[in-house]
């Protein structure tokens, strides 16, 4: 009964890790979506012919993998 | 008595006198005004972490009008960035640490799979990443242009903030530089005030790269667009 009780404790704690870090990986999403947005914006105002693609490049990049990671979470925990 | 040398007639020179600036006609005037044309015809590519550039090439702006030049880039000296850095280092090497301790002291969540620990270790290398990537854009973008017409200085900050001002180089009146300590004479790059004319807010371009420099050639230009 007590095994019982303590396994459904850490199952729990194992949702609610899960969960928060599903909520925490969504808002850095949205974050990156955000640092997108402004790199866009401030390429609009000064551009760098030659290295600007490769710094809108790592946004999108960081994106990509935020996006990945949150995939992954969301499969195999 | 005849002549025993005729010099040759002198060819009359048909070719305009060197001109250190155009002229252009603006709109709204009959006038023509003087345009300085930049001192130096060759460009010079902006490296991804340069912060002095003269002549750069490849850089626009979005107020660029039709044939001005950009005489002088400037970004913060790249000596500035060395506290986020070092920031990103430690935080980057902080999880080796914590395995090391970890293998010490025990595992303090022993319930945790292996999967959970690694998905934890790669948001956090994300979040370092873009921590750095997001102090380095602020650094990339943060510029001080020097054209031919114009002074501009274009600042970003936290990737919310976005304060664009220009003046003209015909309403600067003076420039000067600071450079106070022992890093900053050691690295060589202080603040650069430039003062305008009337009520227009004046110009301070932060840790600026050789400002004695930046200050000789805006000076310079101040002297050729009032003559």
């Amino acid at each position: 009964m007590n095994n019982l009780f303590s396994s459904i404790q850490i199952v729990q704690v194992y949702s609610l890790i899960k969960i928060g870090f599903l909520i925490i990986d969504f808002a850095f999403i949205i974050f990156l979506s955000v640092v997108i947005k402004q790199v866009h914006a401030m390429n609009t105002i000064v551009n760098d012919s030659s290295d600007s693609s490769i710094i809108r490049s790592m946004a999108f990049f960081l994106f990509i993998a935020a996006v990945s990671l949150f995939l992954t979470a969301l499969v195999i925990l | 008595m005849p002549d025993i040398f005729i010099a040759e007639p002198k060819a009359e020179d048909t070719t305009a006198p060197e001109m250190p600036y155009v002229l252009e006609k603006q709109e709204g005037s009959d006038k023509p005004i003087p345009i300085i044309q930049p001192p130096i015809n060759i460009r010079n590519s902006v490296r991804l972490f340069a912060s002095f550039c003269k002549n750069p090439d490849g850089i626009s702006f979005q107020s660029q009008e039709q044939g001005e030049k950009i005489l002088l880039f400037l970004r913060r000296d790249f000596i500035t960035n060395a506290k986020w850095i070092l920031i990103g280092t430690t935080l980057a090497i902080l999880p080796l640490f914590l395995i090391f301790s970890q293998q010490l002291f025990g595992n303090p969540l022993p319930f945790l799979s292996f999967k959970f620990y690694l998905l934890f270790l790669l948001f956090y290398y994300l979040f370092v990443t873009t921590y750095l990537y997001i102090n380095f854009i602020t650094w990339y973008y943060n510029v001080a242009l020097i054209t031919d017409r114009r002074v501009i200085d274009v600042d970003f900050a936290s990737l919310v903030y976005k304060d664009i001002a220009t003046t003209k180089l015909s309403l600067v009146q003076d420039i000067s530089y600071a450079q106070v300590g022992v890093v900053r004479t050691f690295f060589d790059y202080g603040n650069i005030l430039i003062q305008t004319a009337g009520s227009l807010d004046n110009f301070i371009f932060e840790s600026a790269p050789e400002p004695e420099n930046v200050v000789h050639i805006v000076e310079e230009l101040i002297g050729k667009q009032n003559e």
